[in-house]
């Protein structure tokens, strides 16, 4: 085996994992509700950001 | 340019408009947007090699301030714009405001150490990992493991101390912010011109200063979609979560994961994340630049113990960086170019740390 393909299987390995782990989450995750779909661009949509790293400080 | 490589072009044009369009039919137009940022971030890291840990490196080697000067560039332009839209707009817009805290200096100062091993900070990790880089990509998952370690552990690093967060425009306001931080990087690279040793071999041409202007329009475009700044390190800590969940963990009781914000996002799907969206997309930006640049997947010699040093340090940096409330990213660029004083001392302290990495780096053997 080419020391190249053994580079490239751990590209594709990486990829297939991550891969796995979006499909499982979107069986596992609740269905999304529609209905709390934020506004497309935060700025001017009246609305606070809320999750990713900002909910990381703590309060 | 020749049809095969227009063609190219096309071809990732379209897969990532298609990425995309399908994000924002599973999770909203907001992601699909963000995809496409992300996408943005890893093309502008991977086309120059834009590192904050080579550019520090760099400078603390050779005495070469280029890498360290794109960075003031795109702290200072993001700055610009940022500061005056959270001024503006403090009910829609948030700024990485971390804590000052005794877990955050300890934290920012071991990751300093930890990126000169593992040759990456968070997007470095990212872009490389993107890159088919196998250092990266083995380093990676420790990341993420580190990172959820870190979060679960989080509130008894914060029982060591902590000044809470600081925030420079509430007590100055932005005008007097930004020019009171311009004028402090003037200062340091000023300072850093008069000690510089060699010109820049790594950096040749204008590539890097119009990277660092993209990146910083595109971190601002970050904050106007998302609501709040370009982060990595959360959605690393979310993946490890889940994957703890979905062993059967309960982690309502933990300090970190059991707050309601974080217990809604256990439950919802991971593409709802904007720190998770924005770097798969960095991840397949990377990519699909290394592709064009023909640098895909390139070839490393790594010894044994160079491995098992890069496999702790990447456990390391996820680890410290949610201990420091962020990485690179998070903390340092984002945290000081939306005026929050904990990315002066993240700076300083990682800094600190890689003065130390640098010399570990050396003893085992990496290249400079």
């Amino acid at each position: 085996m080419s020391a190249s393909l053994t580079r490239y299987r751990t590209l594709y390995l990486f990829w297939g994992v991550l891969a796995l782990f979006f499909a499982i989450d979107t069986i596992k995750a609740w269905p999304l509700d529609w209905s709390l779909d934020p506004a497309p661009v935060a700025l001017g949509s009246g609305q606070a950001a809320t999750g990713g790293h900002c909910s990381a400080a703590p309060k | 340019m020749p049809a095969n490589r227009l063609g190219l072009a096309a071809l990732m044009a379209l897969a990532a408009l298609t990425a995309a369009t399908m994000i924002a039919y599973a999770a909203g137009v907001r992601m699909g947007l963000l995809l496409l940022i992300g996408i943005g971030y890893g093309i502008g890291l991977c086309s120059v090699a834009f590192g904050f840990t080579t550019g520090w490196r760099a400078w603390i080697v050779e005495r070469d301030p280029k890498g360290i000067y794109a960075q003031f560039v795109m702290i200072v332009v993001a700055s610009a714009l940022c500061l005056p839209l959270l001024q503006a707009r403090p009910d829609e817009l948030s700024p990485a405001g971390g804590p000052i805290a005794v877990c955050m200096v300890l934290g920012a100062f071991v990751f300093g150490i930890g990126i000169q091993i593992a040759d990456g900070c968070g997007s470095g990790t990212l872009y490389k990992a993107g890159q088919g880089h196998p250092f990266s990509l083995v380093i990676f998952p420790l990341f993420v493991a580190g990172s959820l370690m870190g979060s679960l552990h989080l509130d008894w690093w914060l029982s060591l101390g902590s000044l809470g967060p600081v925030s420079l425009p509430q007590k100055f306001g932005a005008g007097v912010t930004w020019l009171g931080q311009t004028a402090v990087l003037g200062v340091l690279a000023a300072l850093m011109w008069k000690l510089r040793g060699t010109v820049s071999k790594r950096w040749v041409g204008p590539g890097i200063w119009w990277a660092a202007i993209g990146l910083a329009l595109l971190a601002t475009l970050n904050l106007i979609v998302a609501g709040q700044p370009w982060g990595i390190v959360y959605g690393f800590g979310l993946w490890g979560a889940k994957l703890l969940t979905w062993g059967g963990a309960d982690l309502s009781a933990n300090g970190f994961w059991g707050r309601e914000a974080q217990q809604l996002q256990l439950v919802s799907s991971v593409l709802t994340d904007t720190t998770t969206v924005t770097s798969i997309g960095l991840l397949a930006g990377s990519m699909g630049t290394a592709l064009w640049q023909r640098k895909l997947c390139p070839a490393v010699k790594i010894t044994r113990t160079q491995w098992i040093a890069g496999i702790i340090a990447g456990f390391v940096l996820g680890y410290t960086s949610r201990l420091a409330f962020g990485c690179n990213i998070g903390a340092y660029f984002s945290g000081i170019s939306t005026g929050s004083l904990h990315g002066w001392v993240w700076l300083l302290a990682g800094f600190a740390g890689s003065l130390l990495g640098v010399r570990l780096r050396r003893r085992l053997g990496f290249s400079m």
